[in-house]
């Protein structure tokens, strides 16, 4: 699409871009930093995750002023209007998956100092590395305008809610074997719960690029896994 | 999603009040209208929008027949008011403009009082019987014009001596005096300030009420605020007809896009 007549404007939509895509970097290092501050129980690093959330916030609330100083000044509209919706709604998601992540950065404290429990936190940094995946992916298609990548994104939820329902069972196993596995199974759970949770954020952002560049919202037909309920019965 | 404040903004009547198909407009050699279909709905506002000479003035004009006072201008194609042909040899044009008003850019009041401005359509019209009735007429139009509040007590006072924002009311009082069935406002705002802009844009939100309202408007904002569907001219085509938040959200030709987030003009 070409250049606004007012050049004012494009620098506008730019500057609220790049902070989008600067929050997204901080969040994706947010994922992959907590996943490892658990799996290496590396409470220093836990500690610098939970810091950088406040810089994320921060990041949240710019894009919010620029977005209403947008809407209030340039009075955008179809495309334009679309993409300063986009950047709110996009970066509303992004300060939730920067709260999973510190949510995981404080728990891997606590775990730090607990045993281990064979290989889930390997498991679970698989996990968070898919989601941060999705979510590079999906701020990329952002960045390209591409409905494809954002459609491709949107597809893969399903295998991180596969992996998060095999490692719920995997918990159960766990806390039926030793009572003692409770307490860090249980952490554990709630850190697996919010990658999943992230799964969800990444597709969101996914499904807003193509309703930025399509104007309108995909179905709701995406693929999804059985619930945990069932495999609890 | 049934919200009050909502549903009013939908087109609530689907009935076609004028009906163009194939209209071509040759000013001279200059072919200023391009094979325009279009449907305008009773009770609705429509815009017409587009950036200068793009034709939308040149083709609300061809609505009442006022392209006829152009010697050079010629049309063609065919134009229907309630499935009559406004262009038929027995149609005649002052009786037409009777029931097809117009509202033009500049008030223009005429140098007489505000009552005989209003009056003078009823009166040529021989619309009324008695002074009482036409006395009722007047007063009937500049209330719906949202103007006799301001001029009940100096009706026999000049036109020429009210704010720029009370004539142009004027003007709408004075069109809409003949009791027409489609009201045409030709950029009715743009000599107006904000706050008369803004009772003007009232004034044609209760008109749809009574009237098929067409306004060509060069601010995409005042559009968007008054109508309900928007037709999208550039040179000389109509690019683009749909209901007014489509045009706005997510318009499905590239050069109505262009055109209303301000990248071509």
């Amino acid at each position: 699409m070409s250049e606004h007549i007012l050049s004012a404007f494009d620098r506008d939509l730019e500057a609220v871009q790049a902070l989008v895509v600067k929050m997204g970097g901080l969040v994706e290092e947010q994922i992959l930093e907590s996943a490892r501050a658990l799996e290496e129980r590396d409470p220093d690093l836990a500690q610098q995750v939970r810091d950088q959330d406040k810089t994320v916030d921060a990041l949240e609330e710019r894009i919010n002023d620029e977005a209403a100083r947008l809407i209030a000044l340039r009075a955008p509209a179809a495309r334009d209007l679309r993409m300063t919706l986009s950047v709110i709604k996009i970066s509303a998601s992004l300060e939730r998956v920067g709260d999973y992540a510190k949510n995981i950065a404080k728990r891997s404290q606590v775990l730090s100092d607990g045993p281990q429990i064979n290989g889930t936190a390997a498991a679970i940094r698989r996990m968070a590395s898919a989601v941060e995946s999705m979510l590079k992916d999906a701020l990329d298609a952002y960045i390209q305008r591409d409905a494809d990548l954002a459609h491709d994104v949107r597809g893969r939820d399903i295998e991180v809610d596969q992996m998060y329902n095999a490692l719920f069972r995997e918990f159960l196993t766990y806390m039926m074997e030793d009572p003692r596995n409770i307490t860090p199974c249980m952490h554990l759970h709630f850190i697996a719960k919010n990658i999943e949770r992230m799964g969800d954020h990444a597709t969101s952002i996914a499904e807003q690029v193509i309703y930025l560049v399509t104007g309108e919202m995909p179905e709701e037909s995406r693929p999804k896994s059985s619930s945990v309920v069932k495999t609890e019965a | 999603m049934n919200d009050m404040s909502f549903t009013e903004r939908a087109v609530a009547n689907t009935e076609t009040k004028i009906t163009a198909r194939g209209v071509q407009v040759y000013y001279g050699e200059n072919h200023a209208i391009k094979d325009v279909d279009v449907d305008i709905l009773d009770k609705t506002v429509t815009a017409f929008i587009g950036p200068s000479g793009c034709g939308k003035s040149t083709f609300l004009r061809c609505l009442n027949r006022m392209n006829d006072t152009i010697d050079i201008a010629r049309i063609e194609g065919e134009i229907l008011l309630d499935g009559e042909d406004i262009y038929d040899k027995r149609v005649d044009p002052v009786q037409l403009r009777a029931k097809v008003g117009m509202v033009f850019q500049k008030p223009n009041p005429f140098p007489k009082s505000i009552y005989d401005n209003v009056a003078y359509g009823p009166k040529i019209h021989g619309l009324t019987r008695s002074r009482a009735e036409l006395e009722e007429v007047v007063e009937s139009a500049l209330r719906k014009a949202a103007l006799w509040n301001e001029v009940k007590d100096r009706l026999h006072a000049p036109g020429t001596g009210l704010s720029g924002g009370q004539q142009q009311r004027l003007c709408i009082a004075r069109a809409i005096a003949t009791s027409p069935e489609v009201l045409l406002m030709d950029e009715p705002c743009s000599a107006l300030d904000p706050i008369a802009t803004a009772q003007v844009e009232e004034l044609i939100d209760e008109l749809r009420a009574n009237f098929s309202v067409v306004i060509v408007t060069h601010s995409m904002q005042q559009a968007a605020r008054v109508s309900q569907k928007t037709a999208f001219f550039h040179l000389g085509h109509l690019v683009e007809y749909d209901d007014t938040d489509k045009i706005f959200t997510n318009p499905s030709d590239p050069r109505t896009e262009s055109y209303i987030t301000g990248r071509i003009g």
